[in-house]
């Protein structure tokens, strides 16, 4: 069946959701509705494969790089360095970076740290 | 728009967020990003001391390795994304680490961690990194209404559809990279944190400090130019003939 068929406000709300329904973000209803629709327009599934297809083409070829070794021990090093000096003072000690690259501690309470702000 | 309330409000109430393979068993299904408003961000502060107490600093680091190191891999490619750069990337992945070393006291246990740490490395970059990058900031014109006016898009022919996607398939990993990082950062992230990570909007919204109906503009429109930019590395390199592209 085509779209022809149907009322044009049907594809087009499809089409609309098409992203809502891939990224699992519709509820069951909406989903179970648009699914019906998919079934039975051949041309909005079609559009819907492509949709899926870039998403998964993403998801495939834009992740996995791997953090270089070094970056990792130079981080746990760091780590066991400011938690020594943290037993060692027996002080809460916050951390930060200067510009270049050397870590600072400051003294700080853990409350204004708990989430970093916004800020924007 | 009728539609963008009914799904932002739904994705509230019935998200169900995606199991990436890469998702670490220390993330709880179904938890988000620890809200930041007052009263719930004291609730926070109050709850993570008590488990402090109790923890010495040799312990909460321990907890910070099993847990955190392991997502070292994923903070780093969303890093290299964001930076375009791999010297960039690890300078704020291990800042990132650093900060979030320096407030795993306050972390909640049993909230996002994957998404805190992301929200960390959010904020780093804007505060710190894309100042000093001096990169003129692309700011999208976005509203969050014409995500759907600009799917109002009939469908074209059939058949020119398939062609396109199996153009695309046949794209090196390198040419999918540099289309993405074409995009606007705050498209881009959206559409990494969203197709590659696997974040539900509500969590995109908490990395992005930003309200759900901008998360579902960015995406729509970031996926939309990729679209496009991808077809067209594909028609250049000779994987897709003019004929076959859909107009």
């Amino acid at each position: 069946m085509s779209c022809g068929d149907r009322k044009d406000a049907d594809c087009r709300e499809v089409l609309s959701e098409l992203w809502l329904f891939l990224d699992n973000e519709c509820n069951h209803e909406r989903r179970a509705l648009l699914k019906r629709h998919l079934d039975e327009c051949s041309q909005c599934l079609e559009e819907f494969g492509l949709d899926e297809h870039l998403k998964a083409l993403l998801a495939r070829k834009c992740g996995g790089d791997h953090a270089p070794d070094a970056l990792k021990q130079r981080l746990r090093q760091s780590i066991r360095e400011i938690m020594m000096r943290q037993a060692v003072l027996g002080a809460e000690v916050s951390v930060g970076q200067n510009v270049d690259g050397t870590v600072v501690e400051v003294a700080i309470s853990v409350e204004s740290h708990a989430w970093p702000s916004p800020e924007r | 728009m009728g539609v963008v309330g009914t799904m932002a409000a739904d994705s509230s109430e019935h998200a169900q967020p995606r199991q990436p393979e890469s998702r670490p068993e220390n993330t709880p299904e179904g938890t988000t990003v620890a809200p930041l408003d007052s009263a719930d961000h004291a609730v926070e502060i109050l709850g993570a001391q008590d488990q402090s107490a109790q923890e010495t600093p040799e312990q909460r680091t321990a907890r910070f390795e099993r847990d955190a190191m392991p997502l070292l891999d994923q903070l780093y490619a969303a890093a290299l994304r964001m930076t375009r750069n791999p010297a960039d990337a690890e300078d704020l992945v291990q800042e990132t680490y650093l900060k979030a070393y320096g407030a795993f006291r306050s972390f909640r246990a049993g909230t996002n961690l994957r998404a805190w740490l992301y929200r960390i490395l959010t904020n780093t970059y804007i505060n710190g990194y894309r100042k000093r990058q001096r990169q003129p900031v692309q700011q999208p014109t976005e509203e969050i209404t014409d995500w759907q006016l600009a799917r109002a898009e009939q469908h074209t022919s059939s058949g020119l559809r398939s062609a396109e996607m199996e153009a695309l398939d046949q794209l090196p990993d390198s040419d999918v990279k540099e289309a993405l990082s074409q995009l606007a950062e705050d498209f881009r992230m959206a559409v990494y944190l969203a197709d590659v990570e696997g974040f539900a909007y509500k969590e995109i919204a908490d990395i992005m400090g930003t309200p759900i109906g901008t998360v579902m503009s960015r995406l729509h429109r970031g996926r939309k130019q990729l679209r496009d930019m991808l077809t067209g590395v594909a028609r250049e390199r000779g994987f897709l003939r003019d004929a076959e592209v859909a107009s």
